[in-house]
């Protein structure tokens, strides 16, 4: 087991910080469950952590918009903490909810906190949708998706908002697309409910221009364990594992 | 102070355009077009525009300082909460702002204004006032409105004294029935000879109390008249199963697991709320069943769910819904709704999300179940000791579900919907995820004595049962509201959901409130537990209550319930038997789109079943998961193989022909659904729901069958109840006709599995493989059947599943053939006969079946063969509840595995997707699946739509 502690921060309304603990220990890695609430308060930071992942619920309620109080504390209170954990090139990842928060933070798809260049709007259905997803793994370098390219991943979503929305950039930079839901022979699919949200592109899951940062909607700590139907999920926790342990 | 809006509009709005179909589906078809704007009205002294990154995501939102809407396309309605009224948002508006710096906003409103293009200002009103907003807790504002304080204002009543003295027992029902008490005759005399006794008037928050605690709904006077709920706890005795660990004495029951953890269940309804407000009705309903779960022991913790819903047909049209009562497609679409709402907020798995119909259904069935978890050394509560701390956590107080309890006890008539709406509490999901992450925590650490969830009865019942046995002196002063105007009463009695109470030791406390405070779990020491065995509760410096304990308690007088056979009017079937393909066809299709057979993923899909990282078999399996799979699988202890297993019956159309008869068939119905999958009956234990008409004569007797029934019968399996719940006002009363639901009964099956690797699924395995159905059959006996529905008809008999000894025969072989891996996969008999599912392993699988009609029935426990003719439409469609579809190896010897148990060789599985069924060597139909499957998936959707 890696001596590196990845912290998993969660908030009221979270939901999925202790299966995503059993993910990460099953792929060898030690975690720590750390309250949001506790690093406002000072009494933890997030400096000792390797790496963070925000896993997924409904935090603060989905009050004013999913994802949008947490990342507001974040981006406001933690600013200073967050930017060091980024620059000194820790890995983050970000579950349905948390995919939502750094999207609403800035730090997806373009790493810039406080400046919001992406939503993660109502499924097309209007609906939660409970379903189980195929994931085709694109070239582009992502850490969390290291040598899985080409592969396809299955594992549960579900979620009522995650159809991305990208405002055109000024830069001329475009998302970097890592996942893209695909039908049963892998191809990248806008069929529903293959497709479950209507995502354009059939996109999935995003990284940053380092691929340190991922954001996905689906759920891979839902396909980890050895009960669990598809164990596909684990691969990216075990590639978390491999590059702390390297 | 002054006052700001901001008005923020959003692109590709999914809640306006939901809203937009949904008003256009009921009856405003004028409808063009719906925009909503919110409105965030902040006070204090701040830059508004500081907020703007909280309050819009700019890459789909636009905010204005005025709003966008343009009047003249149409009439735009503004949706507030009431002035005596705490926004939800509120504290996460501040906390934000706060983040952002901009300290000046002291408080803050969220508003929705709605424009409704193409229908007048009229049509407008109704539909808010229909579906958009509740009276209770919100209004709607006045265009120009003078706003001088965004605070919530308000001031409440005095508290009054009641007296009765002097008063005739007409004046007394007269007074009874004004307040909304809906207390009887009797009870409103005890009160009445209290009241001399004590030689005082009683206060009203007294004698709103007594009518609570004393009404059915809390007390269960029905059940109690009647002696039932001893008949079921004795049987439980009787069994005497080492597993059980927790039976009908807590809010939830519980047996052992595995390594010192014990798993608990509880069903609960919250069918009045549900039929006339079925979103807040049936959110509630989830949210109050969890913290049954929560409040079970020192506090398990939730890791399962269900919602089973019973209606009237939702394709009936709007015209022949019965005066008063919701239409059943909308009750339906908005339970959908409010389940999504709740449960997935909550994170807790859907294990089984069923939906029935019945022409009895005025009044709906909305029942919910919890799953739990929880270390052996904390599933018992101790006594609260005086001296104790009363800790309220959770939600603040408010006027929602005030009469939630009296109400729901009585009858539902066409006036109920519009006068006791304000029964109907609302949910907040994120208030009970708070502390269902919290309480936990406070456990393990030692600071529960004792916990009990608030639900119907409010402060009053839940501190009135923990105390008990000592006595409770309560603070009023100290509860937090969120409605200023409340007054002592309303504090006792509110509803308000989200609230739990938790007898704490005073050296823990302080323990106590850091915990909380570190979780974000509002909470307030409400009270204190004494020794003088009486209900005491100050408000505003006057003592508004004093009862005591024993005459709250005690005296509620208990009504003796007269009993009569009732007369039934059944009829024998009269279906003609299918003879040619077209006759075939058309029987096939009536059972696949047949509202309790169709595929109902629609709804189910829209519940997370697969939180918590715990879920084996969720509620749809198979190659593409919309194959229904007949049960729950959770593996609730991580990195174990550990299995819980759930599987529920329930079916609305046997009960109307023989009540006992049901009975006994839903608890065999669950078990084998359990057993098939690979759980031995003897590590399994029930729970019951009852749903059954406001008592008569003919009800009593029907209702004490029913419970003798079961009662006998787990005894007789040795699979013992252990929770379960009753309602007894399931009448509807309607210009003039009694609309009474089907006698009904939900039972549920759970218990545990060493390993859930050896978890047994529906779907076919391999092509060539036999199947065989097992156990007894009857082809005659097609009443009660969805078949018999399809026709209009009920029937007059319902199927013989055999006694107890020779069901747990068939088990027990099941069980060793289980164990000896002799069957690949498996379904237990039930709605939809054989054939469904034979259609749904197909399904699921992407394989097909052949179906041999015998022309010959073996009957192997007695050695004779049937002389009677089958009806080959009753062999695939006849409900023959305990017997088992499997499918097995071509060389499995089921004559030496099921030896003195009835079965046939029914064909096979098939390398093409088809279902063929051959008589005598002749193909008599065949359909593929994937056109069956269009059959199937289309009529719920359709009337969801």
């Amino acid at each position: 087991m890696s001596k590196a502690v990845t912290a998993i921060l969660y908030a009221p309304g979270t939901n999925c910080h202790e299966e995503t603990a059993a993910a990460l220990e099953r792929a060898g890695l030690r975690s720590e469950l750390a309250l949001l609430g506790d690093l406002l308060k000072g009494e933890i930071r997030l400096e000792p952590y390797q790496a963070l992942v925000i896993p997924g619920g409904f935090s603060y309620g989905d009050h004013l918009g999913a994802g949008r109080i947490f990342a507001i504390l974040l981006g406001a209170r933690l600013r200073d903490q967050l930017t060091e954990f980024l620059d000194s090139g820790k890995p983050v990842l970000g579950i349905c909810n948390g995919f939502q928060i750094l999207a609403e933070a800035g730090i997806l798809p373009y790493r810039r906190l406080g400046e919001r260049a992406m939503a993660l709007l109502a499924n097309q259905s209007a609906r939660f949708e409970d379903r189980r997803v195929r994931l085709l793994v694109s070239e582009q370098e992502c850490l969390w998706t290291r040598d899985l390219a080409g592969q396809v991943l299955e594992m549960p979503s579900a979620h009522g908002e995650g159809r991305p929305l990208f405002c055109d950039s000024d830069s001329g930079a475009s998302p970097r697309v890592v996942l893209k839901y695909s039908d049963e022979n892998g191809a990248p699919t806008l069929h529903y409910p293959e497709n479950p949200n209507g995502a354009p592109d059939a996109v999935a899951g995003i990284t940053d221009e380092t691929g340190l940062v991922l954001g996905l909607m689906p759920h891979p700590e839902r396909a980890s364990l050895a009960v669990h139907e598809s164990q596909d999920g684990l691969k990216l926790f075990k590639n978390l594992a491999r590059w702390l342990l390297a | 102070m002054a006052i700001y809006s901001v008005y923020v509009s959003s692109r590709d709005d999914a809640e306006a355009h939901h809203w937009l179909t949904f008003f256009r589906r009921h009856g405003y078809e004028d409808l063009k077009g719906l925009v909503i704007e919110r409105v965030y009205w902040l006070e204090g002294n701040l830059r508004p525009e500081r907020l703007l990154p909280l309050l819009a995501n700019p890459v789909y939102q636009t905010t204005s300082s005025q709003s966008m809407l343009d009047p003249a396309q149409g009439p735009i309605l503004e949706i507030a909460y009431r002035h005596a009224v705490t926004d939800p948002e509120t504290p996460s508006i501040l906390e934000a702002a706060h983040a952002l710096g901009e300290d000046g906003l002291e408080f803050a409103r969220l508003s929705k204004r709605y424009q409704f293009c193409g229908v007048t200002r009229q049509d407008a009103l109704r539909i808010a006032e229909r579906f958009l907003f509740n009276k209770v807790v919100e209004r709607i504002r006045e265009p120009h409105e003078l706003v001088t304080t965004l605070r919530p204002t308000g001031e409440p009543d005095p508290v009054t004294t009641v007296s009765l003295a002097g008063l005739s027992d007409e004046e007394l029902q007269a007074l009874s029935a004004a307040r909304s008490w809906y207390a009887p005759l009797s009870q409103m005399r005890v009160i009445q000879a209290h009241e001399r006794r004590i030689g005082r008037p009683h206060t009203d928050a007294e004698i709103e109390i007594l009518a609570q605690s004393w009404s059915d709904h809390c007390y269960h006077t029905t059940w109690k008249s009647l002696g039932l709920l001893k008949k079921l706890s004795e049987a439980t005795a009787r069994i005497a199963h080492p597993l059980v660990v927790s039976a009908f004495k807590d809010n939830a029951g519980g047996i052992e697991f595995y390594e010192d953890w014990v798993v608990t269940i509880k069903g609960e309804t919250h069918n009045f709320p549900s039929s006339i407000a079925p979103f807040g009705g049936v959110a509630t309903k989830h949210g109050g069943v969890i913290r049954d779960t929560l409040g079970f022991g020192k506090g398990a913790y939730p890791i399962g769910g269900t919602t089973i819903m019973g209606t009237l047909d939702p394709a009936m049209p709007e015209n022949q819904v019965p005066e008063g009562a919701l239409p059943p497609q909308l009750i339906l679409s908005e339970s959908i709704r409010a389940t999504a709402y709740y449960m997935n907020p909550m994170g807790i798995p859907m294990m089984h999300a069923i939906y029935r119909r019945h022409p009895g259904y005025a009044k709906c069935l909305a029942l919910g179940h919890s799953l739990g978890l929880i270390p052996r050394k904390y599933a018992l509560k101790d006594q609260p000791r005086p001296g104790d701390a009363l800790l309220l956590i959770g939600g603040e107080t408010g006027r929602d579900g005030i009469h939630g309890a009296t109400a729901s006890s009585a009858s539902m008539t066409q006036e109920t919907l519009a006068k006791e709406s304000a029964a109907v509490q609302i949910g907040h999901p994120i208030t009970e995820r708070r502390f269902t992450t919290a309480i936990p925590a406070l456990r393990d650490r030692g600071c529960i004595r004792s916990i009990t969830d608030l639900g119907a009865g409010g402060i009053s019942c839940g501190a009135g049962e923990m105390g008990a046995e000592t006595g409770v002196a309560l603070n009023l002063d100290a509860v937090p509201l969120k409605d200023r105007s409340l007054t002592a009463w309303e504090i006792l009695l509110s509803e308000s959901q989200e609230r739990m109470l938790i007898a704490v030791p005073p050296e823990k406390l302080d323990e106590a409130e850091r915990l909380l405070d570190r979780y974000e779990v509002r909470h307030a020491t409400i009270g204190r537990f004494t020794d003088s065995h009486r209900l005491e509760a100050a408000w505003r410096g006057q003592k508004v209550v004093d009862l005591k304990m024993s005459f709250l308690w005690g005296a509620c007088p208990i009504d003796p319930i007269p009993m009569a056979a009732p007369k039934r009017e059944l009829a024998p079937l009269r279906i003609p038997e299918p003879k040619t393909a077209d006759e075939w066809f058309e029987a096939v299709h009536r059972v696949l789109r047949h509202y309790h057979c169709a595929d109902q993923s629609a709804a189910g899909s829209r519940f997370d079943s697969t939180v918590q990282g715990r879920t084996v078999v969720g509620p749809y399996g198979g190659k593409n998961h919309r194959m229904p799979s007949g049960f729950y699988l959770s593996a609730p202890l991580r990195g174990k193989n550990y299995g819980v297993i759930t599987t529920v019956a329930f079916n609305p159309l046997y009960g109307e022909i023989d009540p006992a008869g049901m009975a006994k068939l839903m608890i065999i119905e669950a078990i084998t659904k359990a057993v098939v999958a690979g759980a031995d009956y003897r590590e399994l234990a029930l729970c019951d729901n009852f749903y059954t008409p406001r008592v008569r004569p003919e009800v009593a007797w029907d209702l004490t069958r029913m419970v003798e029934t079961i009662a006998d019968f787990s005894k007789k399996i040795g699979v013992p109840f252990i929770s379960g719940k009753d309602s007894s006002s399931g009448t509807f009363d309607s210009a003039g006709v009694s609309i009474e639901v089907p006698p009904t009964l939900a039972v549920m099956a759970f218990g545990r599995m060493p390993d859930v690797r050896r978890a047994v699924t529906k779907d076919f395995k391999r092509p060539g493989n036999k199947l065989l159905l097992v156990g007894h059959t009857d082809s005659h006996a097609l009443s009660g059947s969805v078949y018999a529905d399809s026709y209009g008809q009920r029937g007059d008999r319902l199927f013989d599943p055999g006694d107890g000894k020779s069901i747990r025969k068939l088990w027990d072989a099941l069980v060793r053939v289980h164990r000896e891996e002799g069957y690949v996969s498996a379904s237990a008999i039930a709605e939809g006969g054989v054939f469904l599912p034979v259609f749904e392993a197909a399904y699921g699988s992407g394989w097909g079946a052949q179906i041999d009609l015998p022309r010959i029935m073996e009957d192997a426990s007695t050695g004779t063969k049937s002389v009677v003719p089958f009806r080959n439409d009753g062999l695939l469609f006849g409900e023959f509840i305990g017997a088992a579809l499997l499918e097995v190896p071509p060389g499995f010897d089921a004559s030496r595995s099921f030896q003195g148990i009835p079965y046939v060789t029914l064909g096979n599985v098939t390398s093409e997707s088809r279902i063929t069924l051959i008589q005598e060597g002749k193909t008599i139909w065949q359909e593929e699946v994937s056109d069956l499957a269009e059959v199937w998936s289309k009529p719920f959707r359709e009337v969801l739509e």
